[in-house]
């Protein structure tokens, strides 16, 4: 065999520089290790790790980028407030001025509406510690109402922690990559670049996806899937391996809890439907089965929007009923589920108030009963661009509410709304712990300090606690002012068991990763992998008696298309909408129409075209493409709602409505 | 013909995943605001084929032609080719006519609407003189881009293909 020895690629920078600082990309969840040359306290210069072991030397668009944002011309730098919204903002004289003048809002809320009016939205990019530290403050608060998007992976982390993980490092030993609602190319780049090094190894690359994505244009096999049912997917692929005896028998008998029982249920299942419900036919469920069948270790890699199924589990079960688990390059492989278990507020043993639910599961928006009924607050305090986001539906409520509280950087909707501004540091400008998808922990130093009255989410939660008379519960602020970050997370990580033995000194100096659970000792030939429950066994996820998908393949109401809004890949958070050089790239009006849909309507490339759901709108320029099906619309701009009606500007909805139900075949 | 060492930038577009890496990295080299891509990445499709829908990105830059058009139509004298292949204008002597534009057959040199002179791929001549490889190469997460020699490049690129080929047989 002929030995390849790969290009060595010749890093460093052209350009004067004071120091160099390495540390940690936060833009996502992959962790790749950069370093960034700085000089007089800007960065001039940024380049991948070559000698990191997640990344080697690769970065995302978004880990060049986001130097834009740091000394962005409109970044909020100091904490502004105003009375009433028609009013423009007023600098507070100072950040502990302005956190006097919040905790004295607060309180009056507090006495009007009582605690549980106060809800708190946390985005990915004010970090960890904002959304750590809300939970503590909530708990002394008495508020249940913390939200991050995190949490939709908490499923995804509590089922594969009880697996032995494969890292993305050991793709490469993969012969088959099944990726099913991941569109890695766009969301996780440099994770990608190990998918197709994988491919090029050998490995067999199954894409899976309700949009003709990126990453399934790179696909040996293209699976086009109705959208929302990857998970249906799943159950049928794992009832064609177990009605041809495929499965590997040896792993269910020892690793499965009431195995019979479970087999049993796939025996029931009916084949009946299976295209209307998935978009696959039958004879691409048995060519699929049998390929992966063929192909040993396969490693399924599932993304985050399949985790809000109750069988999101199924994948799980699959590969452990085939026998891929504890084997290099093989098993399941979650994305944004490598969270380690944290206490941020078990400690408080203050008694909580009356009929405190501690946790909200899934949404705050939803009534904690379980009912319909709408939850309605009158104090928010949210970062990032929450309202925009994650929080739509909250953003109904946002016109009545008393006080809206930003924590950000830059001057977006959500600010737009608010009472009172703080201004977040970056995370190039805080220390702290990153945790990468592939469970592992890494401690990322700063590259320049906060700018001006610019504070971490620590920071904030720590200051308004001393305020309301909780320093003990926050005793993590330094005599200048500002949070000790290294301190909390050490306190942190030896709260679990499963993070206690991590050094976090050691972390920061010798710049070590931590695996949160041990990496498997992949079991010799003909041996079963041990899983990390108390019985050493797994409980699988049956087949439903019924498929739950709806039966017609569209709603024939008022809004007959699917709606689905992704990422884009150059940008990751809110900050990335305010890059400059990156804004021309890819365009966040963009609405992405099939052919067919548009020429029905009348819609040529860039018109304007408006999307209606029965919760809201959204404008924006037609981008005519067969990467959505002809019954689907995509934007990066979010919209409350699956399913929509598409209009060109100007026409009404009745138009619309029966033009596409005239030419739908 | 100089000996100065010629390097090559290999766009090996099959592996580019459509990420913009290489535009940023570009951007944040030169300085560039929004406006001039030197460095660009098109998708292609997806087409309709009789095997489904197929897709592709295309990583376009300048060709740093032999006998390059926009050299010879500079007025100023600008844009200059280097002994190592590097087509360049120089933006001492730039004056933004946009000559080069024009004459260029594949519409590369932009006009820097910062500076009002031309933004043009200069293959990192600073960097390359360095030792160091281009920007665009260096933060390709795909692998689609690759810096060296013409026969190290090529060579590597043969190799790879070989080897994905003896392996995927090894493991059917």
């Amino acid at each position: 065999m002929v030995q390849y020895e790969p290009f060595k690629r010749v890093s460093g920078t052209r350009q004067d520089f004071d120091r160099q600082v390495a540390t940690v990309c936060q833009e996502c969840t992959v962790g790749c290790g950069l370093t960034a040359y700085v000089k007089d306290e800007g960065i001039v210069d940024l380049q991948g790790r070559e000698d990191h072991p997640i990344s080697k030397g690769r970065l995302c668009p978004k880990g060049s980028a986001f130097v834009q944002g740091l000394a962005h011309s409109q970044r909020i730098t100091i904490p502004a407030y105003r009375n009433t919204l028609t009013r423009g903002f007023e600098s507070a004289t100072s950040w502990e001025q302005a956190l006097d003048q919040l905790a004295e809002r607060l309180r009056r809320l507090k006495d009007k509406h009582g605690a549980e009016s106060l809800i708190i939205g946390c985005d990915p990019e004010a970090g960890l510690d904002f959304y750590l530290g809300a939970r503590r403050f909530a708990r002394l608060w008495g508020t249940p109402h913390v939200y991050h998007p995190w949490e939709e992976t908490e499923q995804a982390t509590r089922l594969a922690q009880e697996l032995p993980v494969s890292p993305s490092s050991e793709w490469i030993e993969s012969r088959c990559l099944l990726l099913v609602d991941a569109d890695l190319a766009v969301t996780h780049p440099v994770a990608f670049g190990r998918v197709l090094k994988a491919q090029g190894n050998g490995a067999k690359l199954i894409v899976a996806d309700s949009r003709y994505t990126a990453s399934m244009s790179k696909a040996d096999l293209a699976v086009p899937i109705r959208p929302g049912s990857g998970n249906l997917l799943g159950l049928y692929l794992l009832k064609q391996l177990l009605d041809e005896g495929l499965e590997h028998k040896d792993a269910i008998e020892a690793g499965f809890e009431q195995a019979d029982n479970w087999q049993a249920s796939f025996d029931r299942m009916v084949w009946d439907g299976v295209e209307n419900h998935t978009h696959v036919t039958r004879e691409d469920v048995l060519n699929i089965s049998r390929f992966i069948s063929s192909k040993h270790p396969v490693t399924v890699i599932t993304g985050k929007r399949l985790a809000h199924s109750p069988d999101f589990g199924i994948w799980r079960t699959l590969a452990a009923a085939m026998g891929w688990i504890g084997h290099p390059g093989g098993g399941w492989y979650p994305m944004d589920a490598g969270l380690p278990r944290v206490h941020p507020d078990t400690d408080i043993e203050e008694p909580p108030p009356e009929n405190f639910s501690p946790r909200l599961a899934p949404f705050p928006y939803q009534n904690r009963s379980g009912s319909n009924e709408e939850l309605l607050f009158q104090g928010l305090i949210g970062s990032g661009n929450c309202l925009d986001d994650f929080f739509l539906p909250v953003r109904r409520q946002s016109p009545k509410m008393e006080l809206i509280v930003h924590f950000g950087a830059f001057p977006n909707e959500t600010c737009q709304q608010a009472h009172m501004v703080f201004s977040a540091a970056a995370w190039a400008e805080r220390d702290g712990l990153c945790w990468s998808i592939d469970r592992a922990l890494q401690w990322a130093p700063r590259i320049l300090p906060p700018a001006d009255a610019s504070h971490s989410g620590l920071g904030f939660w720590a200051g308004l606690a001393q305020r309301l008379g909780w320093d003990e519960f926050f005793p993590w602020i330094r005599k200048d002012g500002r949070a000790d970050r290294f301190e909390f997370y050490r306190w942190l990580l030896k709260r679990d068991p499963q993070t206690a033995s991590c050094d976090l000194s050691q972390l920061r100096d010798n710049q070590d990763l931590f695996f949160w659970t041990d990496k498997t000792e992949f079991p010799e030939a003909g041996e079963t992998p041990q899983f990390y429950t108390q019985n050493g066994r797994i409980k699988p996820v049956d087949a439903p008696e019924l498929p739950t998908a709806e039966d017609s393949d569209i709603d024939d109401g008022e809004y007959p298309l699917y709606f689905q809004s992704t990422r884009i890949v150059t940008r990751g958070g809110d900050a990335g909408n305010w890059w400059p050089w990156t804004a021309e790239l890819e365009d966040v009006d963009a609405i992405q129409i099939h052919p067919d849909t548009a020429g029905v309507l009348g819609i040529e490339n860039g018109d304007a075209v408006v999307v209606n759901s029965p919760k809201g709108c959204l404008e924006g320029r037609a981008w005519i493409s067969r990467m959505v099906d002809r019954r689907m619309v995509w934007s990066p701009r979010r919209l409350e709602g699956d399913h929509v009606l598409l209009l060109k500007k100007g026409q009404s909805a009745d138009e619309a409505l029966n033009l596409l139900k005239e030419n739908t075949p | 013909m100089s000996n100065k060492r010629i390097n090559a930038l290999m766009i090996e577009s099959s592996r580019c995943m459509g990420c913009q890496s290489c535009e940023v990295a570009c951007k944040l080299e030169h300085e560039l605001p929004a406006g001039p891509r030197p460095v660009k990445v098109i998708q292609i499709g997806p087409l309709q084929t009789d095997n489904g829908l197929a897709m592709r990105y295309e990583t376009v830059t300048c060709y740093h032609c032999d006998r390059a058009a926009c050299v010879a139509a500079c007025p100023t004298g600008a844009m200059q080719k280097r002994p190592d292949g590097i087509v360049f204008s120089d933006p001492e002597l730039c004056i933004g006519c946009q000559t080069c534009a024009v004459a260029c057959p594949f519409g590369v040199p932009e006009l820097n609407p910062a500076t009002g002179k031309i933004a043009k791929c200069d293959g990192c001549r600073d960097r390359v003189d360095q030792g160091l490889w281009p920007s665009c190469a260096l933060k390709c997460p795909s692998g689609c881009l690759s810096f060296g020699t013409p026969m190290r490049v090529v060579n590597d690129l043969r190799t790879r293909e070989a080897l994905t080929i003896v392996r995927t047989l090894a493991v059917r």
